[in-house]
């Protein structure tokens, strides 16, 4: 059971998320982002649920499409924002942009370009842990296009092997960029996968908040008690490209306003919040109020910041201090 | 001092520094009961227990990718390939995360990692087990590149990698890990990244080599002397961060340049050191810098094919009097 | 009416010289014919004759002086006379033959240039290739790249090319700077103390140092020897002095040589940075000892002579050089340079080359030995040992030896001199 503090706490989070995502595609639209970046829109359940279970010191590794872990890992939407556009504001300096978003101080060991680049260093990090003896664990998040590349068979061996604190959250959005997972993933579960390292493998519905908190509950507490990894697969949907600009011929408007109209998360929380009488409508509206407002403070923020200054371009390629 | 091999050397640093730091500890293929198949790591988990001297599956890749994640929380990984040659296997983990990590997180992490394992020819390995490829590492900015010569500066570097708050690749020599040296005993014996050693004082020439080519740049010069020739022998140690100043100074004094190592001549990093070199001291040249190195094919297994794709001894001291005119 | 005394010019190529006696003070009667004043040049020093009969009335320039030629050193005339007119001339003539003298110093520094290069007209469009290193040390060593001879490929100057001729610079640039100060008491000895006695040098002692070693350190001198037996030669002397023609030994080795140089043109040579530049004409200098050191006169196109005449230009020589009556162009354009010590018991000896010649034979004395004849039989002949010195850059030891063996098989053959 979720207390009700860490469900409103998650339906901020997703609204967060969402308000941030839709604010800057409107900023890429209007040419006010470079490059390109990559919109969690949709699948806000997993990051939220997955990280209302997390504690700062715990650590998360993402992917290409990781502003929702960021966030949902405690990042400020302002610094989040600018970093998007490369000022000097952002989180990483404006060095890294969309895709390698970081905080060490919330134990996001930051989204990862490469897909799968951030697998073995989430197990990494659980092995610190083991090694310490702390009781903190790993998720490691990463999408169904990642699971067929060999790092993620290397991790999950390394990581079972070793039984590490670590949860492997896939988020399979059922796309692989325009390739659909039928056409590039040899089971249709990934989960399945776990059994050839011999740990659990969960596949549940992305976008049920409730039923991604008890796999993830269950997890932990595998992981904590040292009992190594668990793989859970989230089946979820993005309602926008794989990136901003990408045209989507490789599905239908119908099958998008589908997953829309009759299965997106939020509403699917609100709803249920409010049927079970955990809070009121109006509370829920001020929720997605305040989400709104401050991603449009994130954006006038990072409008508003100054560029990175050129002499700081070779700082920081090496630790010089003691 | 103690005399020593420079794996032995190798060995007895990572265990004072586990026994210094119990955040450092050390994981690859075999290294756990076997020691290594070199020896570096022998008996060091009958000390240390086998978490903190952990075999690995052959998974080089998702080995330095948790290397990276478990010094970005806090700890202080050693992580050994069996062949550097294997750092192509694990590449993206390399290049990508572990060099760029700190900087594109804007500063905020600290990758205290090392990345160690042998290279280069001299065991009949053949092609995919016998290359050098510290150029590369070079190549990509975030990573420091080091390359021992000796069992004291095996010693002294090794400690510093470990103790350096950044990535470092850590290139150790195949053929001299049963060679003995005369190794310091103290356990605090650093020897400073970005300090070139000069093995041999000369006047004439100056030559640069770093691993197994140092030695036979020494035994070059012990001929050359012969015919009245003064070679200066300079190691530089560590390739990033690279001490030029002395081989300038040293260029300067003798107005010639020859740079020999094993990697392959084309693109290696000798061609970096020569264009260093004609860009600061081109007025006090004498001829242009020479570079010797690997030919542009794999190498061979057959010994003597192995010996024709390399620089020889001869072919060091040929090069030597060409500077000359001779 | 007042003339002017001038410093001659003595020789094609001479720029200046150092007034270094002279023989009439101020105020004293001058005859015309009579000796007046000595000069020193660095090819010899020469006696100056008085043009004119009168009283010097003034000495402009002192002994020591370094004057550039035909520029004014005395007044000769009548006691008494205003010869204002001709000094006021003087400062006007004195910047004209300035400049002259500067344009002939730029012509002669170029010719010298030209000499030391060893080269012909083409050389001054030539480019100059060298290290850096090579330019690095000639601007230390305020060397001109032009003048040096590269070792290198395609001519290459290198840093060890500039050092070697550095020497020769310093040398040459001590000797200019030194030459004002050069010769304030120039004979005169000066002790410092009873254990020593320090003699300045003279300007041949100064020239002669710098040739020296010059010739050493830019050649690569190697030496041959071979034992020649003078018995025909003896006979060949005997018949021309019975003719009352005066012949020396050493003439008739001249005239073996002359030959021989025809026909090895590669020791009749001289070395440039690119080529070997082989001479049509043989001009063999002969070392002469004089009191202040030595003088090598020339025979010019002495292929061309005789024995007798070649006897002739000799005597002559040698008695112009003892007297001090050698003019410049006697002691210019050798080709090939025979020394011969054997008047002084030297059985053999190792000459080093006057450059730019690549070659120098050096004679020994003739003695009777001891040697073994046909069948093993005992026999005592005149013999003499020859030496030759040759420059191995230019010439090996296999041509050099062939014509040191040619120089001998005329010696012991004199009859294919015909």
């Amino acid at each position: 059971m979720i207390s009700t503090e860490r469900q409103l706490w998650i339906y901020d989070v997703m609204n967060k998320i969402r308000c941030f995502e839709l604010k800057a595609f409107q900023l890429f639209q209007e040419n006010k982002l470079r490059g390109s970046v990559h919109l969690y829109v949709g699948e806000e359940a997993v990051a939220a649920t997955v990280c209302s279970l997390l504690r700062d010191e715990d650590y998360i590794t993402s992917t290409h499409r990781g502003h929702g872990h960021c966030i949902a890992k405690g990042a400020q939407l302002d610094k989040a924002m600018a970093e998007l556009m490369g000022k000097a504001t952002g989180y990483c300096k404006g060095r890294s942009g969309s895709m390698h978003i970081a905080d060490f101080t919330k134990g996001n060991l930051g989204a990862n370009a490469i897909v799968g680049g951030g697998i073995p260093i989430a197990v990494g990090a659980a092995l610190a842990a083991k090694l310490r003896g702390s009781d903190q664990v790993a998720v490691s998040f990463f999408g169904d296009g990642a699971s067929n590349q060999g790092i993620f068979h290397e991790s999950l061996n390394l990581a079972a092997v070793w039984k590490l604190p670590i949860i492997f959250v896939c988020e399979n959005n059922g796309f692989g960029i325009s390739v659909p997972t039928w056409q590039s993933t040899a089971v249709e579960d990934i989960s399945v996968r776990a059994q050839g390292y011999n740990m659990p493998g969960y596949t549940v519905d992305g976008n049920d908040v409730y039923a991604i908190y008890e796999v993830m509950e269950k997890a932990i507490e595998r992981a904590k008690a040292g009992l190594g990894p668990t793989l859970i697969e989230c089946k979820t949907y993005r309602y926008l490209g794989h990136w901003t600009g990408d045209p989507q011929p490789y599905r239908t408007r119908e099958e998008i306003e589908d997953w829309k109209q009759n299965r997106d998360p939020i509403k699917r929380m609100r709803k249920r919040m409010l049927e079970e009488g955990v809070t009121t409508a109006e509370k829920l509206d001020e929720i997605e109020r305040l989400a709104l407002e401050e991603a449009e403070k994130a954006a006038e923020f990072a409008l508003n910041s100054p560029e990175p200054d050129p002499s700081t371009l070779m700082e920081d390629v090496f630790y010089e201090g003691v | 001092m103690s005399i020593k091999t420079y794996a032995m050397a190798i060995r007895d640093v990572i265990a004072e520094e586990m026994r210094r730091d119990e955040r450092v500890f050390i994981m690859g293929e075999d290294i756990e009961t076997l020691g290594g198949i070199f020896g570096c790591t022998r008996d060091l988990y009958k000390e240390f227990g086998t978490e903190r001297v952990r075999n690995t599956p052959i998974s080089e890749a998702a080995i330095v990718g948790a290397g990276v994640g478990a010094a970005c929380a806090g700890m202080r990984p050693i992580v050994e390939l069996m062949y550097m040659d294997f750092t192509f296997v694990a590449m993206d983990q390399i290049l990508n995360q572990a060099a760029k990590t700190r900087y594109v997180f804007g500063g905020k992490a600290k990758i205290p990692l090392v990345i160690r394992g042998q290279q280069g020819i001299g065991r009949g390995n053949a092609a995919t087990h016998s290359q050098s490829v510290e150029t590369i590492f070079m190549h990509i900015p975030g990573l420091k590149v080091v390359c021992p010569s000796t069992g004291a500066d095996a010693a002294g570097l090794l400690r510093t990698a470990i103790r350096d708050d950044n990535p470092v690749m850590f290139f150790e020599h195949k053929a001299l890990y049963s060679v003995k040296f005369e190794v310091p005993d103290d356990p605090e014996f650093m020897i400073p990244f970005g300090q070139a050693d000069v093995k041999r004082e000369g006047s004439d020439v100056t030559v640069v080599a770093n691993l197994l080519y140092v030695s036979r740049a020494l035994e070059a010069a012990e001929r050359l002397a012969e015919e009245g020739i003064s070679v200066e022998v300079i190691d530089p140690r560590t390739l990033v961060p690279l001490d030029l100043e002395t081989i300038v100074k040293s260029v300067k004094k003798t107005g010639r340049l020859v740079v020999v190592h094993e990697a392959h001549r084309t693109a290696g990093w000798g061609a970096e050191i020569a264009a260093q070199i004609t860009e600061e001291a081109f007025p006090y040249l004498d001829a242009p810098p020479l570079r010797l190195g690997a030919k542009a094919c794999p190498l061979p297994f057959n010994l003597g094919l192995e010996n024709a794709a390399t620089p020889q001894v001869d072919d060091i001291v040929k090069a030597v009097k060409a500077t000359l005119y001779r | 009416m007042a003339e002017l005394v001038i410093m001659p010019k003595q020789g094609l190529q001479m720029t200046e010289g150092t007034i270094t006696s002279w023989y009439v003070q101020e105020g004293e009667p001058v005859t015309e014919g009579e000796p007046l004043f000595e000069i020193e040049t660095d090819k010899l020093t020469i006696t100056i004759d008085a043009n004119h009969s009168g009283t010097l009335l003034k000495i402009l320039h002192q002994e020591g002086d370094v004057v550039p030629v035909a520029e004014p050193i005395g007044i000769i005339g009548e006691p008494g006379e205003d010869y204002s007119n001709l000094l006021s001339g003087l400062n006007a003539s004195n910047a004209e033959d300035q400049t002259s003298s500067e344009q002939l110093k730029g012509e002669e520094s170029k010719e010298e240039r030209r000499e030391a290069d060893l080269s012909t007209e083409e050389t001054s469009s030539r480019r100059i290739l060298s290290t850096p290193r090579a330019r690095l040390r000639a601007e230390e060593l305020g060397v001109d790249l032009a003048v040096i001879v590269g070792t290198g490929p395609e001519g290459l100057i290198t840093e060890k090319d500039v050092l070697a001729y550095a020497q020769t610079v310093k040398t040459t640039k001590e000797e200019a700077s030194s030459r004002t100060e050069a010769i304030a008491a120039p004979n005169v000895a000066e002790s410092l103390s009873d254990k020593e006695t320090s003699i300045p040098l003279t300007n041949m002692r100064r020239i002669i140092a710098q040739r020296m070693h010059e010739s050493l350190s830019t050649m690569a001198q190697a030496n041959h020897r071979i034992t020649v037996d003078m018995t025909q030669a003896v006979e060949l002397r005997k018949q021309f002095m019975d003719n009352n023609i005066k012949v020396s030994y050493n003439d008739i080795i001249i005239r073996c040589v002359a030959r021989a140089l025809t026909e090895f043109p590669e020791l009749n040579s001289s070395l440039t940075e690119t080529s070997i530049v082989r001479k049509h004409y043989v001009n063999i200098g002969m070392a002469v000892a004089v009191p202040e050191g030595l003088i090598v006169p020339v025979l010019k196109d002495a292929d061309r002579m005789s024995l007798a005449e070649i006897a002739i230009q000799t005597s002559d020589l040698a008695l112009r050089a003892r007297e001090g009556k050698l003019q410049e162009e006697d002691c210019t354009g050798g080709t090939f340079t025979v020394t011969n010590l054997g008047m002084y018991d030297i059985d053999s000896f190792t000459a080093i080359i006057n450059p730019p010649e690549v070659g120098i034979l050096a004679v020994g004395k003739i003695s009777k030995q001891v040697v073994v004849g046909d069948e093993d039989k005992i026999e005592i002949k005149p013999l003499m040992v020859l030496s030759l010195t040759y420059d191995h850059r230019v010439v090996d030891g296999a041509p050099a030896a062939r014509f040191l063996k040619r120089v001998k098989q005329l010696l012991e053959h004199p009859l294919l001199l015909i």
